[in-house]
């Protein structure tokens, strides 16, 4: 962004006016536009953008074509040309951010969007949305979501293509469903740490809860490591070679990497309780610990969540 | 393994000698039909189309499996359709804009219908509803015993009123509902009985309402978002018929059994928001969220039969209480722009979750004639988090990013069995994070771009063996981009090592991936990528194996995945469309899976064998698919199409299967 520093209000104020005055003359108005790209200009009612035209009512600088790219007077004299208007192709990313946020600003979603590790990777608005050539019926996309999204995250796509997956390519889920690409504040759980643009659910909940609400609980016996590191701690939610999209093949080698006494761990600070004694690892019975924990989740009922 | 999985890709892709977008399911088609203007009609215009078809499955193998991963089926089904009418003006009388798209119509699996309408300046609806089948074919996990045979169905509407002025309305209401056939599992009557499969009939209804604000103010956006989210499961379980339990070695058994469990309660939630950005220095942004969050519930198990030792068995069990969760969020950003180019933020947030819940548990049985006592719980964690971070564009070409993340949290416990606070056990920890971030991004020329990035860590008490302790993260991209190619390569390695005395954790994951995507004419078009991801971890274990204590000993998890996709289009005279596409995925493990494989139905066997068997699974999953379509008039296409399924495991066949899959359909507007 720009730094204005000038000092004194009514100096600042004369700043702030006069080029104001002088940029309104250099709008020339959709109209004129029309004439060189009538291609564009004749689908544009089809357009989110064209709300902007259709108010009738906003200074020239918010509306139409020019409320992006800039008013047109020069380019128009000159004939054309990219140099002698705003054109987005030869923007640096974060002068495309700042164009979009001068209107897009105000919407909540898109508030941590300075910060996001899109924005940080000059992943900005234009790499995923196409103003004028969006072949999806919603939000100006650039492509299909998934193949969005695929295009830079290739293990996710790998991911989504394992046996055991959230439906995203049979189309019954998004990306979105789950993050914020825009950016999010930092998620309550985890300590905030790697945040993956996830989004939450009912303000502050994993996205996970947003459909999964049999598992939100509250219960009187939680699974601690559901409310303090997460669904990831046992899950990889995109997919997983394994059943239940679980980290292991086998639901004991899940629960023995915790739960083996060792070190400060847990909520008491003395290790997470080891496995009674009268559990037989050499027995395959012993080995299908939620067949008889089967609340794994969390209980109402039982502290080492049987019933 | 894995030069035959090469061997395999390099055939297909000869044979192919081309791309695309892979991995999607084969239906529905893409390709348009009608003009892509639509027609018009009065002052609006409409853009339609609607695929209907027939869907054909056929299935070797294992069809549990085949529907827990795929679950296409057979019949005919709505495809796609979509309708798209949109005023010309912007001015129409009662709406400017109306989409409307589905997916899957007719018993698919995956179904979804997404709707909106607007008026500008006026009104915006939105709605999305979606259906999902859910099978979940008793798998090994829980002994094969646990199976689900649902469906879930999920729908959000949004409402806003005025949504081009200073001032917004909102409301909305989300129902997602989860209900069909299961099976479940219970243990009794003591901590060594017997498990029994029980019958179950899911049962899960969650609504949500929400009503909301925003407003702009001073150059001040202001929002207010209040919610009540209700929740009700009451999912019975019974025994239709008297069982000897799963262990035919076990004298459990039980001749009658019946659980009723209603469970409910709401989740109320606030949540403001509020940001400026109206200055070229600054933007601020914060947030704050509450909800509450309370469920009240009943328990009733009634089991009647015989225990381990062939004792008449009767016992009932009572437990009525409730649980809470509020939690309090709350977050601020500062961003501050001292130059063109550089953008410092910081974002401190707070977070308060405490879990509390009571019950009184009452059993009554025949041998003991019963006991009551008293269950409080209590688990709070209270964390503030800081994230300072740089992002500066030093050059046209060069940009840089850096960062310091800091988090502290205490996390509180209370346990208590008895109605007595002298009774409750209580802890208290603290952890911290530092974590330190920093990436570089080049831009040679144009079309090439290259980014760097590293992440290193520090934690003084992690919370579980498992969490990162001592961490860190390297990562670089690069992607060429122009008009008809897109080359991207990356690669990206974290570390993690957890020791404390006498145990020690250690992690080592990489992801490698390369994509090409090469369009050069509008009738050919070409998609092709690779990832592998490795994973391994060694952890330490202990446990109990034939009455001794086995401490020290190792779990090491190894997972070698590769994932290849391509796919290549074809446009032929304008006419048609040829797609063929192939996707696969292997993993490999370390192939220790053949190697240790202990005896089949071994019970005296080394646990740590067994370990090392269970902790591998190779397996390869793959799909080529092919679509052809062809316009038969300009408004109508018809469309044939084929995907393979094979799921195949190296260490057992009860769980492979092939599946083919295809479909015929139209797609038409009028």
């Amino acid at each position: 962004m720009k730094g204005v520093g000038a000092p004194g209000s009514l100096v600042r104020l004369l700043l702030l006016l006069l080029p104001a005055a002088a940029a309104a003359a250099d709008y020339v108005g959709g109209a004129v536009c029309k004439t060189c790209h009538p291609d564009i200009w004749q689908n544009f009612y089809k357009n989110a953008h064209y709300k902007s035209v259709a108010a009738g009512d906003l200074p020239p600088e918010r509306t139409g074509c020019e409320s992006c790219h800039g008013p047109g007077k020069a380019h128009v004299e000159a004939r054309g040309g990219k140099a002698t208007i705003r054109a987005f192709s030869l923007m640096e990313p974060q002068q495309v951010l700042d164009a979009c946020l001068a209107c897009h600003v105000r919407d909540i979603p898109r508030s941590n969007i300075r910060r996001s590790s899109h924005t940080q990777s000059d992943v900005v608005c234009a790499s995923c949305h196409s103003i004028h050539k969006s072949p999806a019926p919603k939000y100006l996309l650039a492509k299909k979501q998934t193949e969005l999204c695929y295009g830079c995250h290739a293990g996710v796509r790998a991911q989504f293509a394992m046996p055991s997956k959230h439906r995203v390519n049979e189309g019954f889920m998004a990306c979105t469903d789950c993050h914020n690409p825009h950016g999010t504040a930092s998620p309550s759980w985890r300590m905030g740490l790697r945040p993956r643009l996830a989004d939450t659910a009912l303000a502050n909940e994993q996205a996970c809860l947003k459909c999964h609400t049999d598992k939100r609980g509250p219960f009187v016996f939680e699974h601690p490591s559901v409310r303090v590191d997460g669904c990831e701690s046992c899950h990889s939610p995109h997919g997983s070679m394994n059943p239940r999209l679980l980290k292991r093949p086998a639901v004991f080698t899940v629960c023995l990497e915790c739960h083996n006494g060792a070190g400060t761990f847990g909520r008491q600070g003395d290790g997470v309780k080891m496995q009674s004694s009268t559990h037989n690892m050499a027995d395959p019975r012993y080995r299908n610990c939620t067949t008889c924990h089967a609340r794994i989740h969390g209980s109402n009922v039982d502290s080492l969540f049987l019933r | 393994m894995k030069g035959r999985m090469f061997s395999h890709a390099a055939v297909v892709l000869i044979g192919l000698a081309g791309v695309c977008l892979a991995q999607t399911t084969v239906a529905p088609s893409p390709e348009p039909v009608g003009r892509s203007r639509g027609e018009d009609y009065r002052n609006y215009n409409f853009v339609h189309s609607f695929e209907t078809g027939y869907r054909f499955r056929s299935v070797g193998g294992n069809l549990g499996k085949y529907r827990s991963d795929v679950n296409f089926g057979n019949g005919v089904r709505l495809l796609a359709s979509s309708l798209a009418v949109n005023s010309k003006e912007g001015q129409g009388r009662l709406f400017d804009q109306f989409t409307l798209n589905t997916q899957g119509l007719g018993e698919d699996p995956y179904q979804m219908a997404s709707l909106r309408l607007e008026k500008n300046k006026l009104y915006r609806y939105d709605m999305l509803w979606r259906v999902s089948d859910y099978y979940n074919p008793a798998l090994a996990i829980s002994g094969g015993q646990r199976l689900a045979d649902t469906r879930r169905r999920v729908q959000d509407h949004d409402v806003t009123l005025l949504p081009q002025s200073s001032l917004r309305l909102f409301a909305g209401f989300s129902r997602n509902t989860q209900d069909g056939p299961a099976l479940a599992t219970t243990q009794l009557f003591d901590s060594r009985g017997d498990e029994f499969p029980l019958f179950s009939d899911v049962r899960r209804t969650q609504n949500e309402y929400r009503v909301g604000l925003e407003a702009r103010v001073l150059g001040m956006k202001f929002a207010a978002f209040r919610g009540w989210e209700k929740f009700t499961e009451d999912t019975p379980l019974r025994l239709d018929s008297a069982s000897a339990g799963n262990n035919s070695d076990d004298q459990t058994t039980l001749a009658s059994f019946r659980r009723t469990e209603p469970y409910q309660g709401s989740t109320p939630h606030w949540r403001l928001h509020l940001f400026t950005e109206n200055h070229d220095w600054l933007a601020v942004n914060a947030r704050f969220t509450y909800s509450g969050g309370r469920r009240d519930f009943a328990f009733d198990e009634n089991g009647a039969g015989t225990d381990r030792f062939g004792r008449a068995r009767s016992r009932q069990i009572l437990v009525a209480g409730n649980a809470r969760r509020p939690v309090t969020n709350g977050a601020v950003t500062f961003s501050v722009f001292p130059s063109r180019g550089l953008v410092l933020t910081n974002h401190t947030a707070f977070h308060h979750v405490r879990v509390e819940g009571d019950n009184t548990y009452q059993e009554i049985n025949n041998l003991t004639s019963g006991f009551r006592f008293f269950q409080f719980r209590y688990l709070g964690v209270r964390s503030f988090v800081n994230q300072s971070d740089a992002n500066w564009r030093a050059r046209k070409w060069l940009g840089l990013y850096g960062g310091y993340h800091y988090s502290k949290r205490r996390i509180r416990s209370i346990e208590q069995f008895s109605e007595q606070p002298s009774d409750a056990t209580a802890a208290s920890q603290d952890n911290r994070i530092h974590s330190g971030l920093a990436g570089i991004r080049f831009q040679p020329n144009k079309p090439l771009s290259i980014s760097l990035d590293a992440e290193v860590g520090r934690a003084d008490r992690p919370f579980f063996p498992i969490s990162e302790r001592n961490f860190h993260a390297l990562g670089a991209r690069a992607q060429y981009k122009s008009r008809s190619l897109t080359l991207a390569a990356s690669t990206r390695a974290s570390y993690n090592t957890n020791s404390v005395s006498l145990f020690a954790h250690s992690s080592r994951a990489r992801a490698h991936a390369a994509d090409a995507s090469w369009a050069p004419k509008a009738w050919f078009s070409f998609d092709a990528g690779y990832s592998k991801l490795h994973l391994d971890t060694l952890s330490g274990i202990a446990y109990f194996a034939s009455g001794r204590q086995v401490l020290g000993d190792e779990s090491l998890y190894v997972s070698n995945i590769h994932s290849g996709n391509l796919g290549v289009r074809l446009g032929i005279r304008n006419r048609a469309d040829l797609y063929l596409g192939y996707s696969r995925v292997q993993e490999t493990g370390d192939g220790r899976a053949r190697l240790d494989a202990p005896p089949t139905g071994s019970r005296t066997g080394s646990a740590s064998t067994l370990f090392r068997f269970a902790q591998t699974l190779p397996l390869e999953f793959e799909s080529p698919q092919g679509r052809f379509s062809v316009r038969i008039r300009n408004k109508l296409r018809w469309n044939l199409g084929y995907q393979h399924y094979r799921y195949r495991e190296d260490s057992l066949a009860l769980q492979d299967y092939r599946a083919h899959t295809g479909y015929t359909s139209v797609v038409w507007s009028f």
